[in-house]
């Protein structure tokens, strides 16, 4: 040794970033034990026909890139009928629309616990509603309401919903606050929460999965793929949805579902909010206030 | 340390590294020389996308590529298949070879006999060829001679097996598909790990086997196809004009780039032209979609190393940059607003002062996060020398983007191949010398800067157009209505040279597109830069490469 080093001198630092310069994080979130937070950017939310000033021309269904949107004329005019697990809230229909009857819908809060209510039927007969029997259905609040563990499983999609799941544990949503945490493994898990169309390259993947999550368990299916199969729909590489495959106890549409969307299904899985879509109809009036969820509904608590 | 070099300073190269200048673009009459001595059937050059395109004949195949890339010094971008007809040259082989820097391309293509397809491999000339022939044997049933690898890319063992022949599967009678199988290593204490599709994170699936001894991994072989979705044949015979929703979902998280990619092709098909306004917009967009994913590639290596307040703050700012794209666009992802010839719609009032000190305030805070985490000895301990992709490695895969810049090549499309809203206009490219997770850190960093900065001149740009800057919806003209035809679309997308190729029918619709991801190149790089690292290192050079699964898939 020949004696201490000379002192190197530093690497050039930086200029501070001065405060108060946008860009930072953003603040963190109240929802969605409290009201839908008025800083969101506006998002696109579903399309939502007018039957008073639909004339009946089909130019939404024609714009409709996947046949979410479908018409067809009846004695009484014409029968608008819109799967909102299909759709991919490209608002195409929203442009397309010379009669300004097709408009953006009021909220974010779109996750249901049944298929069908993602089915909205203008104008014409309903679907007969089939309410599936689920493993641990109703229980689901009681059971997992003050922790849940989810393992996120990619079954083929195309990274968009992944974005906003991985977005789920970031500074703004942190999701651990509700007691909601990813897990590494399956077999730590309560729930999976699967996003993409169930390729048939993951099919067996996903099965195996399934199996390897210790019971009682549910499965929630994300995004138009994990509903419907989304954009993909009428491929011969997909199964087009993962309940083709497993029971689904909540589905939560969009192409992605946003970080908000995706927190509302999550509550509504453990059963502290209520479901606001019914056969596609909302029960509160168009324009109201988007997030007045039933946020009023007392919790269920586990016992 | 030395802070990031940018292009053209001295300490980008280092003594040890000869200075390589790549060779001087041939001018176009040279060039028109070298492939007219192909005597192809027809050569035609199309001069909005700088490109020859070359017909010739199967016993031409393998010489004319040779021409390509040893006579022009280009590489091999994509190739692919395409079914025009049922006749004699209705099967049609495509490849296109880009060059260095601002050198034209060159497309080359073949008919085939449908019914028996066969056509020499290119793998001598061309060794990385390999995916892209086993894609093209996979689904169009062309038989390369001479091929060496003839595993399926996407048909393997993992398929459902349920007996349901998809369009497209290989004709009855077509040589039997090979075993799907791993190569092994064999040796005393060496063994296998296999991880995967179902990974422990929140991200796509694949499957990855290790050989390793002890800790340390002596080979790693990678099998994807998990996520395909048909995505190609899915658009054959849509509406050409709704094609960008698809091909934002080829990697969603770069749905802004593949759109852009797509509605190009599309546009130099038409022949059609961009209002310059849209076209400002598009790039404003395309760097803020830049910005949001690079930050969350350091995010990733920041928690992959387990710093997990760094990777707290870089998502933060990722955040933020995906609310300024949902602020400007109503989508987080940017979806649904870039559209064949401009824009779907109008950006969204946002007053633009916030925007540009937003893209300001999340360059400058990229930088100093990322100055404080180098500043950290336990971080620099896992980031320097893992993972690394040397220069000579980086060139033969060959790689493209942000991994091939780490290595020290300089390939960048709005520098090389300026498109859109990057004609006329000064991108800097950032590279490193050194090729290791810190050096893709380093130049993901700069990327990021250089992405802000790009962004906030387009928003300036769009200022200083005045109020009628604001881009229109409306569809763009067509300067020449030639028979639809062939397009090429190129972007540098997040992860590198993103191209979409679009054969559209004579009604408008789409023929054939076909998408080549950056990550259809760059995985294999992943495989060589994990040799020599032990297994806990393997998720940090991952995310280090951050490359796409469904992008591979489609
Ligand atoms: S927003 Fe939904 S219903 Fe409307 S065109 Fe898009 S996919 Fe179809
Ligand atoms: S729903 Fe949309 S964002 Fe999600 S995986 Fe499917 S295509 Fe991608």
């Amino acid at each position: 040794m020949n004696g201490p080093e000379p002192p190197r001198p530093g690497r050039p630092r930086p200029p501070p970033v001065p405060p108060g310069l946008p860009g930072g994080a953003p603040a963190p979130l109240g929802y969605p034990r409290g009201p839908w937070p008025t800083d969101e950017p506006p998002t696109r939310r579903f399309p939502r026909p007018d039957p008073d000033r639909c004339d009946g021309c089909a130019a939404c269904a024609r714009a409709c890139p996947n046949g979410a949107l479908r018409t067809a004329p009846s004695a009484s005019g014409t029968v608008v009928s819109l799967d909102y697990g299909l759709c991919l809230f490209c608002h195409l229909c929203v442009d397309a629309c010379p009669s300004g009857a097709m408009a953006a819908g009021p909220m974010g809060e779109l996750a249901v616990r049944h298929r069908d209510d993602l089915r909205l039927v203008r104008g014409g007969p309903r679907p007969d509603p089939e309410r599936l029997r689920h493993e641990v259905g109703e229980r689901v609040g009681r059971l997992f309401a003050g922790s849940l563990s989810i393992r996120a499983v990619d079954a083929g999609s195309c990274n968009g919903c992944e974005v906003e799941i991985a977005a789920l544990q970031w500074p703004r949503y942190d999701l651990e606050r509700l007691g909601i945490y990813f897990v590494a493994s399956p077999r730590h898990a309560d729930a999976l929460l699967v996003s993409g169309p169930v390729t048939r390259n993951m099919r067996a993947a996903l099965e195996r999965t399934y199996r390897a999550v210790p019971g009682p368990s549910f499965v929630i299916a994300v995004g138009a793929c994990g509903i419907s199969g989304g954009p993909f729909v009428g491929s011969a590489e997909i199964e087009g949805g993962v309940d083709r495959v497993l029971p689904v106890e909540v589905y939560i549409p969009g192409c992605p579902p946003s970080p908000l969307g995706l927190l509302y299904g999550l509550w509504l899985a453990l059963g502290r909010a209520e479901p606001r879509l019914r056969q596609g109809e909302l029960p509160a009036p168009v324009g109201s206030v988007p997030g007045t969820a039933d946020r009023r509904t007392p919790a269920r608590r586990p016992p | 340390m030395s802070p990031i070099p940018r292009e053209g300073e001295e300490a980008v190269e280092g003594p040890r590294v000869p200075r390589e200048e790549p060779a001087a673009p041939l001018d176009r009459a040279t060039e028109r020389e070298m492939l007219g001595s192909l005597r192809a059937g027809t050569v035609r050059w199309e001069p909005t996308e700088e490109l020859w395109r070359l017909s010739v004949e199967p016993a031409q195949w393998v010489w004319s590529s040779r021409t390509a890339t040893e006579g022009l010094g280009h590489r091999l971008s994509t190739l692919f298949a395409d079914r025009t007809g049922d006749g004699p040259g209705g099967l049609r082989v495509h490849a296109l070879f880009l060059g260095q820097g601002s050198s034209a391309g060159v497309h080359l293509s073949v008919g085939l006999d449908p019914l028996r397809p066969r056509l020499a491999s290119l793998v001598d000339p061309i060794p990385y060829v390999a995916p892209f022939e086993r894609e093209a044997a996979e689904s169009f049933g062309v038989e390369f001679e001479g091929a060496r690898d003839r595993r399926p890319l996407r048909r393997h063992g993992a398929r459902d097996p349920e007996p349901r022949p998809a369009a497209g599967d290989p004709p009855a009678g077509s040589p039997a598909v090979p075993a799907d199988r791993f190569a092994a290593v064999e040796g005393e204490g060496v063994h296998e790990i296999a991880v995967g599709p179902v990974h422990a994170g929140v991200i796509e699936p694949g499957h990855f086997r290790f050989q390793v001894v002890g800790e340390r991994i002596l080979r790693l072989e990678i099998r994807l196809g998990y996520t395909h979705k048909g995505t190609e044949r899915l658009l054959s015979g849509r509406p050409a004009d709704l094609g960008t929703i698809w091909a934002e979902s080829i990697s969603g998280d770069m749905s802004l780039a593949g759109a852009m990619a797509y509605a190009q092709a599309v546009e130099r098909a038409r022949g059609s032209v961009v209002a310059p306004a849209d076209d400002r917009a598009r790039g404003l967009l395309l760097e803020l979609e830049r910005t949001a994913f690079l930050l969350g590639d350091l995010a990733g290596i920041a928690l992959d190393i387990g710093y997990a307040v760094g990777a707290a703050r870089a998502n933060g700012l990722r955040e933020e940059a995906y609310r300024t794209l949902a602020r400007l666009t109503g989508s987080r992802l940017g979806r649904s607003i870039l559209a064949v010839g401009g824009l779907r719609r109008p950006l969204l009032p946002v007053p633009s002062d916030r925007v540009a000190a937003t893209l300001v305030g999340l360059g400058q805070r990229t930088r100093s996060w990322s100055e404080e985490l180098l500043d950290k000895s336990s971080v620099l301990d896992r980031l320097e020398g893992t993972g690394t992709l040397p220069r000579w490695v980086a060139e033969l895969v060959p790689c493209v983007g942000p991994v091939a810049r780490a290595s020290g090549l300089r390939r960048d499309l709005r520098a090389d191949r300026p498109y859109g809203p990057y004609r006329g206009i000064e991108v800097r490219v950032p590279r490193a010398r050194e090729g290791d997770v810190k050096a893709r850190f380093q130049v993901k960093v700069a990327e990021i800067e250089e992405a802000c900065r790009l962004a906030g001149q387009f928003l300036e740009a769009r200022d200083r157009a005045g109020t009628g800057g604001n881009p229109s919806a409306g569809p763009s003209v067509a300067v020449a209505a030639p028979s639809p035809t062939d397009g090429l679309g190129w972007v540098e997308s997040p992860r590198g040279e993103f191209l979409v190729h679009v054969r559209l029918d004579p009604a408008g619709t789409v023929g054939r597109v076909h998408v080549r991801d950056p990550s259809f190149l760059n995985w294999p790089a992943l495989e060589w830069a994990v040799r020599g690292n032990i297994v806990p290192d393997f998720p940090l050079i991952n995310k280090s490469f951050n490359l796409s699964y469904s992008g591979y898939d489609r």
